[in-house]
């Protein structure tokens, strides 16, 4: 049924046979207000009070002990025009969202696909692909620079033994350290993996069935079925996935710890404004960078959604009209 | 009439007595003194017994200690209001931004007045200079930190080695010779590192700067990375002594060795330890290794006059430059600094208690002996009555004249110090080509970040 007819049908059921009156409920105001006033006190003291109060701190100079001070613009004309930091966090933050994002999409379809195959035993194969998800990410980050080392890791033992002779110095390497954390971001994609596993569960087989007897073949049926009907899933992990990566930080501190990062190579835009405010305690300046970070992330995501119309499928019609 | 008389004067005299409590409370209450300190365990039992000395002497004095509050917390808490009176940092590091943004207090009339303290007939001469920031002195010293250098007698004398090198040539020399390859051309024993990473607690380019007698800052004030030269022929020795004693005279080639030798190192605190495993035969390092080195498996709080070490190693100065020769016999010497709160309502008793704890003989003692950190006192009382053998050139880096820590200015977590090891680890990769623009680059973003913070 196609949308216009679905919208059609709706109206008529509105016009023809008007739904009983609802009923009101007769629930104390004051009651209402006590189940709402613990998520009440949490948006105004912990989210919208520190994003006015930052707000307001981005146009100060803040050191934490003495009151601040109005600047005006200086923080952004520093971030733009004087903070080489700044420029090379945000270098690093878009090479990983770049390469991370459409790596770990990949990925995920791939593996859900491959879950999805299994006859006997799929639930204990899905535990298993899930699992590194779980392990927390300073455990995993540090087992990954250990894996990862040069001298004593098993992964260059193993490059070394198949005839590599210089395998990467991985975390040690400015031009390598980047590729490993994408590496600690692609075994850890369990949490993707599941909605997009759910997703294919949901595609009718009805689908493939009539496919199958048109002479579909396998890629076939992947590139105009599957994909097609992932596509929410696809801008759903896509969103999510740029507001994520723009935060960035746990595994690139611990493992820029664990090593000597003297390049940078892993200093991202949220290690910047941990840098900023915890080690030069200057609030004021850490406090401009993280507005700037929510007008990035924000522009990026309106990007994504403004695109959607053109390339995602929604069978029932858009959420987003 | 005269029980009404009676009566009247009961009540005056009731409240009066009640008046004279009261006052007499709250002049006890004002009279508290609120201390913050990082220490835990023993240590923490040190300090109170320290601090029930101050009560003693000082009767109506009461101390209230808290112990494992670290600085961020302080520094929110003193932000806040709520600090507390007196507040401990670990290490120099910290100083020039409690000094610099007035989250201590400036000490220098306290000092001067009639309960003052002469500095300098009290205090090791690194002490004294190192509880400065910006000319303000805001802090007193409580037990010191030496950074010195380390060195495996028994390989030394291998190699023919009877002395530590006390030069730089003499060091590249004797690394020459210690430093042994396995058949792959792997590195398998070092002479000495000179690199940025390897175990040092970042501070390497801090300790290589002092071999050298390079300067943090110039009499101007300003950062002195660039106008300094022997920033530049501190880093070209460290590119040399890497090319020369690991890369057969091929830089990169030892660069890349040592990276894999460095990723390849034994645990910090253990057995395991290069130093103590023979891996590397002389290192800069901290005075809190010497009792792991001891005794690797219970240092904690060990009792150095009873703990003869099973590694036959020696303690000296850092070898020096030609330059600086005169330097011999000196190390990196700082400092736990302890300051009075900005907000503290009880600034004179405050004063007593600071006084008395960074004074204290019995604790500078008891700490030097459990912990292996020398005391910043002159008073040969604040040493313990015996010490290990291979311990005894800790005190005479610790009172060596040149021996110092770096000038001390705000800027923030003492970040000059991670940009500058930042530079030395992209130099030792070979990723910096031209140490002289860097040092250059280094000094300008050292004073920009001086001058936002003043």
């Amino acid at each position: 049924m196609s949308l216009p007819r679905l919208r059609a049908a709706a109206s008529f059921t509105k016009k023809g046979a008007a739904a009983p009156p609802r009923k009101k409920l007769k629930v104390p105001r004051l009651f209402i207000f006590l189940c709402l006033s613990p998520w009440l006190f949490g948006i105004i003291f912990f989210t919208a009070y520190p994003m006015v109060s930052s707000f307001y701190q981005s146009f100060t100079k803040f050191n934490l002990i003495e009151s601040p001070k109005w600047v005006g613009l200086d923080n952004f004309h520093r971030m733009f025009f004087e903070d080489d930091d700044f420029w090379k966090a945000l270098k690093n933050t878009i090479w990983i969202s770049a390469i991370s994002i459409p790596l770990r999409i990949t990925f995920a379809i791939f593996t859900a696909w491959v879950l999805t195959k299994p006859k006997r035993g799929s639930s204990i194969y899905r535990t298993i692909f899930f699992l590194p998800s779980m392990v927390p990410a300073v455990a995993g980050t540090m087992a990954f620079t250990y894996i990862f080392n040069p001298a004593y890791g098993p992964v260059n033992k193993l490059l070394e033994a198949i005839g590599i002779k210089e395998p990467p110095f991985w975390f040690l390497d400015p031009q390598w350290s980047k590729w490993g954390l994408i590496l600690l971001g692609l075994w850890g994609i369990g949490d993707t993996m599941i909605i997009f596993l759910a997703g294919l569960l949901d595609v009718p087989k009805s689908l493939y069935e009539a496919a199958e007897l048109e002479g579909a073949s396998g890629w076939q049926s992947f590139r105009y079925i599957t994909l097609p009907m992932m596509t929410p899933v696809i801008f759903f992990s896509g969103v999510t996935g740029v507001i994520g990566s723009f935060q960035y930080f746990t595994q690139a501190y611990v493992a820029s710890g664990q090593v000597n990062d003297y390049s940078h190579s892993m200093y991202f835009y949220a290690t910047h404004i941990y840098f900023s405010a915890f080690k030069a305690y200057e609030m004021g300046y850490a406090s401009a960078l993280a507005w700037v970070l929510l007008v990035i992330t924000l522009l990026c995501t309106l990007v994504i959604l403004k695109t959607q119309k053109r390339w995602v499928h929604y069978p029932n019609g858009s959420l987003f009209k | 009439m005269k029980k009404r008389l009676f009566a009247s004067f009961a009540v005056v005299a009731m409240v009066a007595g009640s008046l004279v409590a009261a006052s007499s409370a709250s002049q006890a209450a004002s009279r508290t003194v609120v201390v913050w300190s990082p220490y835990q365990g023993g240590n923490l039992d040190l300090w109170n017994a320290a601090i029930k000395r101050i009560e003693t002497a000082n009767p109506g004095l009461s101390v209230t200690s808290v112990g494992n509050i670290d600085m961020a917390k302080s520094l929110a808490a003193i932000n806040a209001g709520n600090g507390p009176d007196i507040s401990v940092s670990n290490g120099n590091g910290n100083l020039g931004w409690f000094c610099g943004t007035g989250a201590w207090q400036k000490l220098n009339t306290l000092i001067a007045g009639p309960n003052g303290i002469n500095m300098s007939a009290t205090f090791n001469a690194a002490a004294v200079a190192s509880s400065i920031s910006n000319h303000v002195r805001c802090a007193l010293p409580l037990y010191s930190e030496v950074f010195a250098f380390y060195f495996n007698k028994d390989l030394l004398a291998k190699a023919g080695f009877t002395n530590p090198p006390k030069t730089t040539n003499e060091l590249l020399a004797y690394s020459q010779k210690l430093t042994t390859f396995n058949s792959d051309g792997s590195i398998k024993t070092a002479g000495f590192l000179p690199w940025a990473g390897y175990y040092g607690f970042d501070m390497d380019s801090m300790w290589l700067g002092q071999m050298f007698g390079a300067k943090w800052y110039g009499g101007n004030q300003a950062a002195a990375f660039a106008s300094d030269p022997r920033w530049t022929k501190a880093f070209t020795w460290q590119h040399d002594f890497i090319a020369k004693v690991f890369g057969g005279g091929n830089f990169d080639k030892g660069s890349k060795l040592l990276v894999k030798f460095v990723a390849a190192r034994g645990g910090e605190w253990g057995a395991d330890h290069d130093f103590m495993t023979g891996r590397v035969a002389m290192k800069w390092d901290a005075n809190w290794m010497g009792p792991m080195f001891c005794d690797p498996d219970g240092w904690a709080m060990v009792d150095l006059a009873k703990c003869p070490s099973k590694l036959n190693f020696g303690i000296a100065g850092f070898p020096v430059s030609a330059e600086n020769s005169a330097a011999y016999g000196s190390g990196v010497v700082g400092q736990g600094q302890m300051g009075i709160s900005k907000g503290s309502k009880n600034v004179k008793d405050a004063w007593i208690v600071l006084k008395g704890l960074a004074t204290d003989t019995k604790l500078n003692a008891a700490w030097d002996s459990a912990n292996g950190s020398p005391s910043s006192l002159l008073a040969k009382a604040a040493r313990p009555s015996t010490s290990a053998d291979w311990y005894l050139p800790i005190y005479d880096i610790t009172s060596n004249p040149k021996s110092a820590y770096h000038v001390v200015k705000n800027t923030g977590e003492h970040l000059e110090e991670s940009m500058l090891q930042n530079l030395m680890a992209s130099w030792q990769a070979g990723d910096t080509a031209n140490i002289k623009s860097a040092l250059s680059d280094l000094a300008k973003k050292v004073d920009q970040i001086v001058v936002r913070n003043n």
